[in-house]
């Protein structure tokens, strides 16, 4: 068991046992990833801190839900997970449709600036993911913000491995499809 | 729809991965512990209080099983009543429950009302803890 876990543990057993001040140490182990895993899903900055507030705030409350055969950060972003996908339902994201997503530039064809063609590159793929269908694009944030681990994307989600990896499968194809001029960049086939 | 090839996903690998990461705000540890203390400040939610509650719902569950048996052995009389022997000579009788006249339905229609405000009476009772 890592440091991290360690004091993960000593915090929810003193916070268990009534000290609340112990919560503490949790919220700013992990208020970063929270925030930023908020912020995934719903690219707006104030939200993203409201959304992981709420959820340090249901893990507080169901902390003694918790099994310590799980370690407490997969449990905790699976609770967060749960909350933010809840809220995205309840009011999505400002996203644009799948058809009106801009294609990036073709830099073949253009005598724009390298830096210009991958900001436009990057937004419009951003942007293709926003627009996917939910249970692709939850698939896919939580995979890339785990580092690609389906394994844990898979916990936060509640998802078994295979639901994940067919998610994540269908999901590029979509955005493939939505951006045919992706692979014509010719630096980016050196990735 | 195009397969996907290794370049493809690589770069999709490559362009998704590189998200800018976002710092909390100064005062996000503050305002979460705040709501923390809040939360653990407030009175517990209050239980359904089963205990009051149980010989209400005991006498309630009984009646509606006493009202369906009448029903059913209402509609048994009706259906004997009724067989076709009978309903070419005579015109069919209505069941024991219908006998009484004007009489039961003011009856009937009291009862009904003096359940409904007993009920409205103990259900304030209750949840103003005066029980």
């Amino acid at each position: 068991m890592n440091a991290s876990a360690t004091d993960d543990q000593a915090d929810v057993e003193r916070v268990l046992a009534g000290d609340i001040s112990a919560f503490e140490g949790i919220v700013r182990r992990w208020q970063t990833p929270l925030v930023n895993l908020a912020y995934r899903f719903c690219h707006d900055r104030g939200r993203s801190e409201d959304m992981a507030q709420e959820a340090f705030l249901r893990a507080y409350r169901g902390l003694g839900q918790w099994r310590k055969d799980a370690v407490f950060s997969s449990w905790l972003f699976a609770v967060a997970t749960n909350l933010y996908r809840s809220e995205l339902r309840r009011i999505p994201a400002r996203t644009v449709s799948l058809e009106d997503i801009a294609e990036p530039p073709d830099t073949r064809a253009s005598d724009g600036g390298q830096e210009d063609s991958d900001y436009d590159r990057d937004t419009a793929v951003r942007r293709a993911v926003g627009a996917l269908p939910a249970k692709y694009r939850e698939a896919l944030t939580l995979f890339y913000f785990h580092d690609m681990d389906v394994a844990t994307a898979a916990r936060s989600l509640g998802l078994p491995e295979g639901t994940v990896k067919a998610r994540l499968f269908r999901g590029r194809e979509i955005l493939r499809s939505k951006l045919p001029h992706l692979s014509a960049v010719p630096h980016l086939k050196e990735a | 729809m195009r397969r996907l090839t290794e370049h493809d996903e690589a770069e999709i690998n490559s362009i998704l991965s590189r998200e800018d990461e976002i710092l909390p705000s100064s005062g996000f540890t503050v305002s979460v512990m705040d709501a923390v203390r809040r939360e653990a400040a407030a009175p517990p939610p209050i239980p359904f209080p089963w205990k009051r509650a149980l010989p209400g719902l005991v006498v309630a569950g009984l009646a509606l099983v006493l009202i369906l048996v009448e029903g059913v052995v209402a509609i048994a009389q009706f259906g004997k009543a009724t067989t076709p022997q009978l309903s070419m000579s005579m015109p069919p009788v209505p069941p024991p429950i219908f006998h009484g006249g004007i009489g039961s339905a003011v009856i009937w229609t009291v009862l009904a009302l003096l359940v409904a405000f007993v009920s409205v009476k103990l259900s304030i009772r209750l949840t103003s803890g005066r029980v």
